[in-house]
C-alpha cells in the first residue's frame, strides 16, 4: 500500500456494499480482491438495514441489521449476548466461536444477514438452567483459563469438537483446539478439561 | 483453624467465566453511547500537512471528527511512567511512528465510525524515519533519569575491565532479543461519560487508582470527581499497566459530543498503540577461573525507544544481584527508532536480560567443561551482592536440585549433538532466573457480617492471575471462614486503593492488605466477645481467642466457642469492619527481596527440517508461600509458555525502510497455540517468607517468564552444537 494513502479498517465492507448493489450476493466474500478497487466509487452510501430471523440459544429472534454487521457484533450489540468476544475481528483468535447448526464458526468473520433461518448457539446457551454443560464444568475443575476472555470461544469450540469427534486423543485435542488462542496459555489445563469432558460423556 | 491459604480452591469467578457472564469493559453498555474510530498515521516520521475530514463528516451517523486542529486542550500532561506516552494524543502535527492517532471519528454506531474513518484524508510531509535498532545504534545513549527511567542505568562494583583482563578464561558475545507484543486477547476498551464535571470511565485497566489520577490531571479535575472501573481484564501482561492515548481520547470525545463515548481499539492498534517489549542488543563479557568461579562480568544492553520517550528496557538491571562476582559493570542505553514507545511487558528487563546472561553462562560451562548447574552452584549469591543484606527466603539451590531431579538431568550426555532419537536431535538445556521483588502500598477492608460471611473491598483488578481467589482465601483463613463465605468487590476507585495489578504486586502487597484487614476485623470480633457477658468468651484474654469454623473459640478450650452469627446478632451488630493498610518496608527492611526460578528444557529437532520443538519443560520457583496451588500452577505454566513463544516464534519486526511493524495481526505475529505446547511441569520449593511481608508470599506472574529463552537456546546448542544468540530461534537460523 502506498504510504501516502490513508489507513483504516479493511475495505471488505465497501466491497460488500458494492456487491449488494450489483446483486452479486453475499457468497462472494471470499473473492474480495478485484472488487476492492471498484468499490471506492460506490462507497459513499452505506446500505440500509435488512430484516433477518434466526434462532439463538433456542429462542426465535427477528431483527433488522446493518448488512455490514458481523454475526458477532449482532449477537453482542443487538441481542445482548456478550459471551462471545472480539479478540481480533480477523478470524485469527477464536474468541468469537459460536455454533451454527451444531458446527463451530468464527462469528467475527461472517455477516449476520447470512444466517437467516439457522440455529445459533453461544456460550450462554450451553448450560441447562443452573446445570452447567459438562465442558463448562470441566473447564472449572481443570482451571482451563486465567483471564477468561478467550474462554467463551474455547468452551464453545470444545463442545463443537466433541460433536465432531467424541473420543479425541490428547494429540487431537491439541490440534483441534489450536484455532482458539489463549494468551494466558492455560493450554495444558484446556487439554485436560476437554479430555475429561470427553471421557465423562 | 480453617486452612484456606495454599489450597487448590477453584476460582471464585469461574462460573461467570465459563458461562459468558463475566463482564469485561467492552461488555458494559451505557444509554445513548456514541462510538469512536481512531485513524492512524500512514507514515512513521514527519508532519501532518493537512487533514481533509469533510467527506467523513458528511458520512451517515457521524457526529464529529477531532484532529490536532480542533481538539479541546488538555489541562496538563500527566506524569510518566504510568502515562504511557510523554505526549498527549493529537497534541500537534508531528508524527513519531506509524499508526500514531491523527484523527478521531465519532458516530452513532461503530460501523458508521469505522466507515467514516476510511474517508479521512491526510496529506503528509515526510521526513526520514529511523527504521530499526541497528540503524539507531550508533546514536545510543544513557537515558536521563526521569519518570520513565526509574531504575539506574549504570551499576559498578570493583573494576570489571581489569578483573576481566586478569581472568584465565574469558568470553565475549552479543545477544539479541526481538521486539515482542503482549497481544492480550482483549483489545483495550474505554467507555467514558460526563455528568457535569464528574467523569466515569470504564477502562480495561490493570490499575484503576493509578490511572484515575492521570486522567484527573489531564482534565484538570480533583481525583474524587473521576471514577474508574475495571471489572475483569482480558489479559494484561503489562499491556494495560499504562494509560495509552485512547484512555484520554474517550473522555475528550465524550466532552465534545456530550454523550457517552466508547473507544475500542482494533487488533492492529493493540500492536501499534499499546506498547511492546523493545528489542535489545546486549554484549556480555565474562571472566572466570578454570574452576568456574566468576571473576568479572560486564553486561551492556541497548534497547530501542521512541522519538517521544526514553524508555529503558532494564535488561541488565538484575544482573548485579544474581551471582557472587567481585567485579561487575552493567549499563543500559537507549536508541531512538521511529516506533511507538515501548511498555512494560512480562517480564520487563529480566526476560531479555536473562536470555543474554544465562546463555553466556552456558557457553562458559561448555568452554571449561563443567555441568551448567554446577557452574551456577559455584557462583551462587548467598547474600545480596549489591547491598550485602541477607535474602528474604532464597531457595534457588533447591530449585536447581528439585527441577533437575524431576527433569532427569542426570541422563544428559555432556557432548553437544550426542543425544539422538531416530531423526530427532535431542537437547537438554537449563537456565536460572531472578526477579527483584517490589512492593506497593495497598489498602483493603474486610466486613464481617452477622450472616457469618465476609466482604473484601479493594480496587485490585482480576487480570487472570487469580487474585480474587487467592485474596478470598487469605480473608477466609484470617477469619476462620469457608472460602465460599467470602465475596469480593473489586476493580473500582470507589473502593479502598489496592496495589496496581502489575509488577507481581498482588500476592505480597494486596494480599498483605487483605490479611491485615481480616486480622483487624477478627480483633474487633474478639473485643466484642470478651466484653460481652453473654458470650462464652467473656473475660478471656483476647490473645487466647482464635478464629475457628465461622466463629471464635479459646485456643486451648474448644468448648468455649461461638459463631460470628450468634455474637453479632446478639449484639445487634450488622457487620464489623476491619481495615488493612500495607506499607512497604522498602530499603529499611533489612532483607533483600527477590523471586527465583530454575528451568530445564528438552528440545527435539528433526535433522532434515530444523524446527525446534519443546517437548518437555520443568521449572521450579522460589516465591515464598504459594497462595493457591491450582491457580499458581496455571499462572506459572502460562508464563513459561508465553516465553516459549519468544524463544521460538514471536517477533514484531520493523519494516527496514519505514520502521512500521510488519506483522501487527495475530495472523502474522505468531503466539503459541495449543498444538505448539508439550509437557510443562512446575514445582514450588518455597515456604512462608514472613521477612518479606506479613503474608509470607512473593509474586509469581513475572518470575514465571524469566530464564526460559536461555534454557531453550541452551538445549538447542546441546542438540545441535549451534549457538543461536538472536531470538526467536526459527528454523532458518539452524539450517
Amino acid at each position: 500500500m502506498d504510504e501516502s494513502t490513508h489507513e483504516g479498517p479493511p475495505s471488505r465492507r465497501a466491497f460488500l456494499s458494492h456487491s449488494l448493489t450489483a446483486g452479486a450476493g453475499l457468497a462472494a466474500l471470499g473473492s474480495a480482491g478485484p472488487g476492492v478497487a471498484e468499490a471506492r466509487a460506490v462507497v459513499a452510501d452505506p446500505p440500509e438495514t435488512l430484516p433477518i430471523s434466526l434462532t439463538v440459544n433456542g429462542r426465535r429472534r427477528t431483527l433488522r441489521v446493518d448488512p455490514r454487521t458481523s454475526l458477532l457484533d449482532t449477537l453482542r450489540k443487538d441481542l445482548g449476548l456478550t459471551g462471545p468476544k472480539k479478540g481480533c475481528g480477523q478470524g485469527a483468535c477464536g474468541a468469537c466461536t459460536v455454533l451454527v447448526d451444531g458446527g463451530r464458526i468464527l462469528s467475527c468473520l461472517t455477516f449476520a444477514v447470512m444466517f437467516a433461518g439457522t440455529e445459533v448457539t453461544t456460550v450462554e446457551g450451553l448450560a441447562d438452567g443452573d446445570r452447567l454443560h459438562p465442558v463448562q464444568q470441566a473447564f472449572i475443575d481443570h482451571d482451563g483459563f486465567q483471564c477468561g476472555f478467550c474462554t467463551s470461544g474455547q468452551v464453545v469450540s470444545a463442545v463443537g469438537l466433541l460433536g465432531e469427534n467424541p473420543r479425541p486423543s490428547r494429540e487431537e485435542i491439541r490440534e483441534l483446539m489450536s484455532g482458539n488462542i489463549c494468551r494466558c496459555a492455560a493450554y495444558p489445563n484446556i487439554v485436560d478439561a476437554v479430555e475429561s469432558a470427553a471421557k465423562g460423556r | 483453624m480453617t486452612v484456606a491459604i495454599g489450597e487448590p480452591v477453584r476460582r471464585v469467578e469461574a462460573r461467570d467465566k465459563v458461562t459468558g457472564g463475566a463482564r469485561y469493559t467492552e461488555d458494559v453498555r451505557a444509554a445513548d453511547t456514541a462510538y469512536a474510530a481512531l485513524v492512524g498515521s500512514a507514515i512513521s516520521a514527519g508532519r501532518v500537512r493537512s487533514i481533509d475530514a469533510r467527506q467523513a463528516e458528511r458520512a451517515p451517523g457521524v457526529l464529529t471528527v477531532i484532529t490536532h486542529t480542533n481538539r479541546p486542550d488538555f489541562a496538563a500532561q500527566p506524569p510518566t511512567p504510568y502515562t504511557a506516552e510523554g505526549r498527549m494524543p493529537l497534541a500537534d502535527d508531528r508524527i513519531h511512528y506509524a499508526g500514531q492517532y491523527i484523527a478521531v471519528v465519532v458516530a452513532e454506531t461503530q460501523e458508521q465510525a469505522d466507515h467514516a474513518a476510511t474517508l479521512v484524508q491526510a496529506d503528509y510531509q515526510r521526513t526520514s524515519p529511523v527504521p530499526t535498532l541497528d540503524a539507531a545504534l550508533p546514536a545510543a545513549y544513557i537515558p536521563r533519569q526521569n519518570g520513565l527511567v526509574r531504575f539506574p542505568s549504570e551499576y559498578r562494583r570493583g573494576h570489571a575491565e581489569t578483573a576481566l583482563a586478569a581472568s584465565p578464561v574469558r568470553l565475549e558475545q552479543e545477544y539479541r532479543t526481538a521486539t515482542l507484543s503482549h497481544a492480550p486477547m482483549e483489545p483495550s476498551s474505554t467507555l467514558a461519560y460526563w455528568e457535569g464535571d464528574r467523569l466515569t470511565i470504564y477502562d480495561s485497566s490493570q490499575a484503576v487508582h493509578t490511572h484515575r489520577a492521570l486522567v484527573a490531571t489531564a482534565f484538570g479535575l480533583p481525583e474524587d470527581r473521576v471514577r474508574m472501573i475495571s471489572s475483569f481484564v482480558g489479559g494484561g501482561f503489562g499491556n494495560k499497566s499504562f494509560a495509552w492515548p485512547h484512555v484520554f481520547i474517550a473522555p475528550m470525545a465524550a466532552r465534545v459530543v456530550r454523550r457517552p463515548v466508547r473507544v475500542t481499539i482494533s487488533r492492529k492498534q493493540v500492536f501499534t498503540g499499546t506498547g511492546h517489549m523493545a528489542a535489545t542488543v546486549q554484549a556480555v563479557r565474562l571472566g572466570a577461573d578454570r574452576e568456574g568461579r566468576l571473576r568479572a562480568l560486564i553486561h551492556d544492553s541497548t534497547n530501542q525507544t521512541s522519538f517521544i520517550d526514553d524508555r529503558q528496557e532494564g535488561a541488565a538491571g538484575t544482573t548485579p544481584y544474581m551471582y557472587a562476582i567481585p567485579d561487575v559493570y552493567a549499563r543500559m542505553r537507549v536508541a531512538k527508532v521511529s516506533t511507538g514507545t515501548g511498555g512494560a511487558m512480562r517480564t520487563p528487563g529480566d526476560s531479555a536480560g536473562a536470555f543474554a546472561l544465562e546463555s553466556a553462562l552456558d557457553e562458559l560451562a561448555y568452554k571449561i567443561g563443567m555441568d551448567p548447574v554446577e557452574l551456577r552452584r559455584r557462583n551462587h549469591a548467598d547474600t545480596d551482592p549489591v547491598s550485602g543484606r541477607p535474602w528474604s527466603g532464597k531457595r534457588l539451590l533447591a530449585c536447581y536440585e528439585q527441577a533437575a531431579e524431576r527433569f532427569g538431568w542426570d541422563r544428559r550426555k555432556a557432548e553437544p549433538g550426542s543425544m539422538r532419537d531416530g531423526d530427532d536431535l535431542v537437547g537438554y538445556g537449563m537456565a536460572g532466573g531472578q526477579r527483584m521483588e517490589h512492593q506497593s502500598r495497598a489498602r483493603a477492608t474486610v466486613h464481617l457480617s452477622d450472616e457469618g460471611t465476609a466482604v473484601i473491598r479493594s480496587s485490585t483488578v482480576e487480570i487472570g492471575g487469580g487474585g480474587l481467589t487467592t485474596l478470598s482465601q487469605v480473608a477466609a483463613e484470617g477469619l476462620g471462614l469457608p472460602v465460599g463465605a467470602v465475596t469480593f468487590e473489586h476493580g473500582d476507585t470507589d473502593l479502598p486503593a489496592s496495589s496496581p495489578t502489575f509488577g507481581s504486586l498482588t500476592s505480597g502487597s494486596a494480599g498483605s492488605a487483605v490479611r491485615l484487614a481480616a486480622q483487624d476485623a477478627l480483633r474487633a470480633a474478639i473485643e466484642l466477645a470478651v466484653g460481652d457477658r453473654r458470650s462464652p468468651l467473656h473475660g478471656a484474654d483476647p490473645d487466647d481467642v482464635v478464629a475457628h469454623e465461622s466463629g471464635l473459640r479459646l485456643r486451648d478450650r474448644p468448648d468455649r466457642a461461638e459463631s460470628y452469627r450468634e455474637l453479632l446478632r446478639r449484639n445487634r451488630v450488622n457487620s464489623l469492619r476491619g481495615d488493612g493498610d500495607f506499607q512497604p518496608a522498602g530499603e529499611t527492611a533489612g532483607y533483600a527481596m527477590a523471586t527465583f526460578g530454575a528451568h530445564f528444557t528438552e528440545v527435539r529437532i528433526n535433522r532434515h527440517l530444523p524446527r525446534v520443538r519443546v517437548v518437555r519443560h520443568v521449572a521450579a520457583f522460589s516465591i515464598g508461600r504459594v497462595l493457591n496451588a491450582r491457580t499458581a500452577r496455571n499462572q506459572a505454566q502460562g508464563g513459561i509458555i508465553m516465553r516459549l513463544g519468544a524463544a521460538l516464534m514471536e517477533s514484531q519486526r520493523p519494516d527496514p525502510v519505514s520502521g512500521r511493524f510488519i506483522s501487527p495481526a495475530l495472523t502474522d505475529y505468531h503466539v503459541p497455540v495449543n498444538a505448539d505446547i508439550g509437557e510443562v511441569d512446575v514445582l514450588f520449593v518455597g515456604e512462608p517468607d514472613t521477612n518479606a511481608n506479613p503474608l509470607g508470599a512473593r509474586g509469581l506472574g513475572e518470575i514465571s517468564a524469566v530464564g526460559i529463552c536461555a534454557s531453550v537456546a541452551n538445549a538447542v546448542y546441546h542438540a545441535t552444537g549451534r549457538r543461536v544468540r538472536s531470538l526467536p530461534i526459527t528454523p532458518d537460523k539452524l539450517l
